[in-house]
């Protein structure tokens, strides 16, 4: 307050001339929504690394059960349990095919005359651990996105139909939704499993029968706070119809928590499977998912650590990618966190 | 700065799967330190402690405590330590009287017999009387009660069982008097050389009548509700809870013999928890299923035990109405002879386990010279992968076809998930054109499509009710109960029915004519293809002494066991 | 208030009902006798035993006892987990541990994940927010049972500072499963405050405070923290729910008696009447949460009661 400005030398300032074409030039360049959100996930380095890492994993379960001379359910019994061997990293002292038996350390391999490298391990009747993980990954990637996908589509269209029309419909479905909200997804998804043929379809299924209400109320909401506004109320004075209101005004804004959302049950799908591997209603044998794989390697936690670690390792790996994009998301897609 | 926050992360990884992996170190708890027996600790035989405790594990929880209701592994265990019938297995597994006093009389043509009992009572003191038995007996017939092996045991054996059970007769009509408090008598259907074993069994125990009536509805509902006449009594047990205690019976006629004050019994449904409570020195004994059976081979505290239960693959002939491919005969003795049971023992189960060649278990039923019944017929039809291919492209030519798919029906536990991975894999690769679907479902469901006759392979297994093959054999008469398969052949029926009925009294013959009928069965008609005979490997501490293991009944009993050398 | 709490319970009522239904008609179509036995005895027999739980009559017949057994709160007999026990006795009998680690998980797990969630966002980009971050994140990144038995483990076993497990040393067996079950609660609440009390510290009526001079811990409790809290009780209900699905596993590894426990296993025996009853009383509990923090919610929150008084 008390700066002397008169003391300012006078060659700082510079004038310049009124120009009517600079007035209305926007001196930022224009970006579109997407454009905007993708400048700043950019900058927020935990999402990108992770969505480099969640690229790679998916690259992995894709392309890791070929890049295996092993099919994933091809057993050798004679090679069984061995522990992991990689080239290279086995001369550092680790990942060298040594394990233990009998309370003594041995090169497993040279033991059982095994040539082959067997980078993950093998498990109980010889399977190559390293086809099973990423098989498993696939499997796991495959549930959780159909679901969240289903999820997404369900909740989607319910949710938007109930904000977008109001009134006795919005009031009879969300009844519906606080029904189906008040039964346990737990109990839901076991009763599911129960009756039908177990199996990657029916997991599906029982994730998503109460799955899509989250999403749905989400949409409802999201819906309901735009329709009123100005904006809606100007495309409908100029005569659009419903479906051009809900899909060029209402669904670009809705999209970003659309998105969000998902990211978030997309883990949790993954999760929940798991845990249906835990208590036996998971997926059927032989076929592999990181949950069933995990189920079987915590158990052998203390003499074959790496059935478990590989793929608790991926499976942790996924979730906090997927968390962490999730937030870097939110930050770039939430206007509030805008800088 | 928002690098640090991913080091950071992939660091926290790193460590959790050091984590991880360190478990894989730490492993040398205390094993190895006490005795250095290879085959099994079965005891130091020392000395007992002054304190007489047994830590026990039990992998479920109690169902029911009524004599009348118990169809499981883990009532009977407990009733066979709780109660006694007239008969008890013994050390050597053989049944010797218990309450009964003495051999009984048996009449001339083997159809009635004569218990006399000795001075017995009650928990609470009140003498055990023959009425005890015909209540029980008639209770656990009685369709009212809806006991589920009163009939299946009674049935055919005890006169008109099977009638009362099915309510055409009345209770009081069933083959069982009491002559005087002291003196039993009970008529048979027909002679039946195993009865004695019989009468070791849970659903043929005493009941009094009066404390039954008495409690009504709440009988047997608590450990406060039953009375007990064996050598220990049950306490602590809530009726629905994970933990119960069965103390030293001080009423109980052999009361001397009892050395265990107090077996402490949880329920720890987890193997990998079981495991941890053994090491952690609170519990003295712990079965290992699946993976464990393997990380502990080597332990110097393992101890193996042979079990006369056996798993078989059944081949259904006849699905929805239509003949399946195994109606052939090759295509069944190709699926028989197909798998290598010695690996699937050694590496899946690697418990104990035997491959089995046979049905009829080994080291469980002998003749009057002590012979395994096992001796007569050897192994049968065993593993050949270029006989199967034989038979294989035999069988495919027969039926005229080149590949056939067929549906492998197995339980949801993990070992028989493991099991059924392996046993697709073996068929698949040693059998061309064969391609094995795997169907895992709870027992429950599984019970269900059997009946339906639902299924093409099922693994199947069965344990012994009574010590005698015929537990096993009768199982595949035509139109069986558990046949459910379309499998018949005159030849085998007239065998069994020979055995059951004329040759009842002629134990030479009898024998020879169940070790044909088992020839038939396996190595001709192939009609099930066994594949192993189960082993039970656990932890025991050295110094518990004297479990002794039961072929059939309660699994374990207590009475003989002691502590020496803990302290 | 009270009218709206009238016509939620009414609503809860009828959920409960249908839930009723559904369940009681999803049992029918599960495959599977729940006789364990069923194999070894004929078809007559076999009859009367199912006689016996009333499996015999027609099926509205059975619907209608079962319905008309709840209103009265008897939820029916088990038919072989606990052979003839009344469903309602089995429930109440495993309902304290249950409870017990179920409560202290969760009051564990929010606490810890407030804490967590304050520091992180009073030292916002810091290697405590990072640590926080994290452990939040792996908090959901393990499957629960792996933790566990980790816990076991480790802190039962090797280091011996806890029972292994069982339910037999008071408040000191019930340590490890509360922890593990406070996992979920903990990084949901950690990631929630963090967030809240970042947009909160960044509002304008905290420069307010600060440019009035107040000091850095008032800021921090008076202001932030109250007004993080508030969005909070939205996540009790996924928090419950966690927590119910937690006990399944946790109760199993330790070995604990437990509601979780004993409904896995009548999945794994088919006894219809438990799985039914406990389904109903997982409901009731999971509908009531639901209710409390709708009501809750309205309580702390005065613009919520606000806009409620207007409709």
């Amino acid at each position: 307050m008390t700066q002397n400005y008169e003391n300012l030398p006078k060659d700082s300032f510079e004038r310049i001339a009124r120009d009517t074409v600079q007035a209305e030039k926007i001196s930022k360049p224009s970006v579109s929504f997407w454009q905007d959100a993708w400048r700043s996930l950019k900058k927020n380095k935990g999402a990108i690394v992770s969505l480099v890492l969640f690229g790679f994993i998916v690259i992995m379960a894709l392309i890791g059960p070929i890049l295996s001379p092993y099919e994933p359910n091809a057993q050798t019994i004679t090679h069984a349990n061995l522990p992991p061997k990689i080239p290279v990293v086995e001369n550092l002292g680790i990942f060298n095919g040594e394990g233990k038996l009998g309370g003594k350390t041995v090169d497993l391999y040279e033991m059982k005359n095994v040539d082959q490298y067997y980078w993950f391990g093998t498990d109980g009747l010889g399977r190559d651990m390293f086809a099973r993980v990423w098989k498993g990954t696939q499997v796991s990637l495959f549930i959780a996105f159909v679901a969240a996908a289903i999820d997404m589509v369900i909740g989607v269209i319910y949710g938007g139909i109930s904000g977008y029309f109001g009134g006795r419909i919005d009031d009879v479905m969300q009844r519906i939704v606080e029904i189906l909200t008040g039964i346990p997804n737990l109990v839901v998804v076991i009763l599911f499993i129960l009756i039908m043929d177990p199996g990657i379809l029916a997991i599906i299924i029982a994730l998503t029968i109460t799955g899509w209400t989250g999403m749905s109320r989400v949409v409802r909401g999201q819906v309901l706070k735009y329709k009123n506004q100005e904006f809606v109320l100007a495309a409908r004075t100029l005569g659009a119809s419903d479906s051009r209101i809900i899909w060029k005004h209402l669904m670009p804004n809705v999209l970003g928590v659309i998105i969000i959302n998902t990211m978030f049950t997309i883990p949790g799908a993954i999760f929940f499977e798991a845990f249906l591997s835990f208590i036996g209603l998971g997926l059927q044998a032989p076929d592999a998912s990181l949950g069933t794989l995990i189920n079987d390697g915590y158990k052998l936690i203390q003499y074959q650590p790496h059935i478990l670690l590989f793929p608790a390792v991926v499976l942790s790996l996924i979730m906090i990618a997927f968390n962490l994009i999730g937030d870097g998301l939110r930050d770039a897609l939430d206007p509030k966190m805008k800088d | 700065m928002k690098n640090s926050k991913i080091l950071w992360l992939f660091g926290l990884v790193l460590v959790l799967s050091a984590f991880l992996a360190a478990c894989g170190g730490g492993d040398d708890t205390d094993t190895g330190t006490e005795t250095t027996e290879t085959e099994g600790t079965e005891g130091n035989g020392g000395e007992p402690d002054s304190v007489q405790e047994l830590n026990l594990i039990q992998s479920a929880e109690i169902p029911t405590m009524d004599v009348s209701m118990a169809e499981d592994a883990v009532a009977f265990e407990i009733l066979n330590n709780v109660n006694e019938g007239l008969f008890r297995l013994n050390e050597e597994n053989i049944a010797e009287p218990a309450l009964a006093e003495g051999e009984p009389e048996v009449s001339e043509d083997g159809l009635t017999y004569t218990f006399k009992l000795r001075d017995a009572n009650w928990s609470d003191g009140t003498p055990i009387t023959a009425n005890d038995f015909v209540f029980a007996w008639q209770r656990a017939i009685d369709p009212d009660t809806g006991s589920p092996y009163g009939p299946y045991m009674m049935a055919g054996t005890i006169k008109n069982a099977t009638e009362v059970s099915e309510g055409s007769m009345e209770v009081s009509e069933l083959g069982i008097t009491a002559e005087d408090d002291n003196t039993l008598v009970v008529e048979l259907e027909r002679p039946t050389p195993y009865f004695m074993s019989l009468m070791a069994f849970g659903t043929f125990y005493p009941l009094n009548e009066e404390f039954v009536t008495e409690q009504g509805g709440d009988y047997a509902s608590n450990s406060e509700t039953i009375l007990y006449n064996g050598p220990f009594t049950l306490t602590n047990w809530d009726g629905t809870g994970l933990t119960w205690t069965m103390e030293k019976n001080a009423e109980y006629w052999d009361a001397e013999t009892v050395q265990l004050d107090a077996v402490n019994v949880d329920v720890v449904k987890e193997t990998s928890t079981a495991v941890n409570l053994y090491q952690s020195g609170e519990k003295d004994r712990v079965g290992l299923s699946g993976e464990f059976a393997l990380q502990y081979a080597e332990d110097p505290e393992v101890l193996r035990e042979q079990e006369p239960v056996l798993f078989y693959l059944k081949f259904n002939q006849e699905r929805d109405g239509e003949e399946t491919a195994m109606a052939n005969e090759n295509i069944r003795k190709a699926l028989a002879t197909g798998f290598n049971k010695q690996s699937l023992v050694d590496v899946v189960l690697a418990n104990g386990s035997l491959p089995a060649n046979y049905l009829v278990p080994t080291e469980f039923a002998f003749n009057e010279a002590g012979e395994d019944f096992r001796e007569i017929n050897g192994d049968m039809l065993g593993f050949n992968a270029d006989e199967a291919k034989t038979y294989w492209e035999q069988g495919l030519e027969e039926i005229g076809e080149t590949e056939v798919t067929l549906e492998l029906l197995g339980g949801d536990t993990e070992l028989a998930g493991k099991m059924d991975a392996y046993l697709k894999d073996q068929l698949e690769t040693n059998l061309e054109g064969l391609t094995v679907n795997l169907k895992a479902v709870p027992f429950g469901v599984r019970l269900e499509l059997d009946e339906a006759q639902d299924y093409d392979i099922q693994n199947s297994g069965w344990g012994p009710d009574f010590q005698d093959p015929m537990t096993f054999l009768d199982l595949f008469v035509t139109g069986s109960s558990h046949n459910l398969m379309s499998y018949s052949n005159e030849e085998f029926d007239t065998l069994i029915e020979q055995a059951k009925g004329e040759l009842a009294q002629d134990a030479e013959g009898r024998w020879e004519a169940m070790a044909q009928a088992e020839k038939l069965l396996i190595e001709e008609d192939a009609a099930i293809a066994p594949i192993y005979q189960r082993g039970i490997m656990s932890l025991q501490k050295p110094y518990v002494n004297n479990i002794v293991k039961h072929p059939f009944g309660g699994d374990y009993s207590y009475k003989w066991a002691y502590i020496s050398g803990k302290e | 208030m009270a009218r709206y709490i009238g016509k939620r319970l009414i609503y809860m009522f009828i959920t409960l009902a249908l839930i009723a239904t559904f369940t009681f008609f999803l049992m029918k179509v599960l495959p599977g006798s729940p006789i364990a036995s069923a194999d070894k005895l004929s078809p007559e027999q076999r009859a009367v035993v199912e006689a016996r739980y009333g499996l015999d009559q027609p099926l509205p017949v059975q619907y209608f006892n079962y319905m008309f057994g709840l209103l009265q709160g008897d939820l029916g007999i088990s038919i072989n987990q606990f052979k003839g026990a009344d469903v309602t006795d089995v429930i109440l009998s495993r309902m304290g541990p249950s409870a017990q680690i179920g409560f202290q998980g969760m009051v564990l797990g929010t606490f810890l994940g407030i804490l967590f969630g304050m520091v992180a966002a009073l030292r916002q980009n810091t290697w405590v927010d990072y640590t926080s971050t994290i452990v939040a994140i792996i908090g959901i990144s393990i499957p629960s049972f792996v933790f566990a038995s980790l816990l076991q483990y480790w802190f039962g076993l090797k280091w011996d500072l806890f029972p292994v497990a069982l339910w037999k040393d008071g408040f000191m067996s019930s340590v490890l499963p509360s922890i593990a079950l406070a996992m979920f609660p903990l990084a949901t609440a950690a990631r929630f405050i963090r967030t809240e009390m970042i947009e909160v510290l960044g509002s304008d009526y905290i420069t307010l405070a600060k440019a009035k001079g107040a000091s850095g811990s008032e800021i921090a409790f008076k202001h932030a923290f109250r007004n993080a809290l508030i969005p909070l009780v939205t996540v009790l209900g996924p928090m419950a729910v966690s927590i119910l699905t937690g006990s399944l596993v946790v109760e199993q590894i330790f070995a604990i008696p437990g509601i979780g426990e004993q409904f896995v296993k009548s999945i794994m025996v088919n006894d219809f009447s438990i799985i039914m009853g406990t389904t109903m009383f997982f409901s009731v509990f999971l509908i009531a949460i639901i209710l409390i923090v709708d009501i809750l919610y309205g309580v702390i929150d005065p613009r919520i009661r606000l806009s409620g008084g207007k409709n």
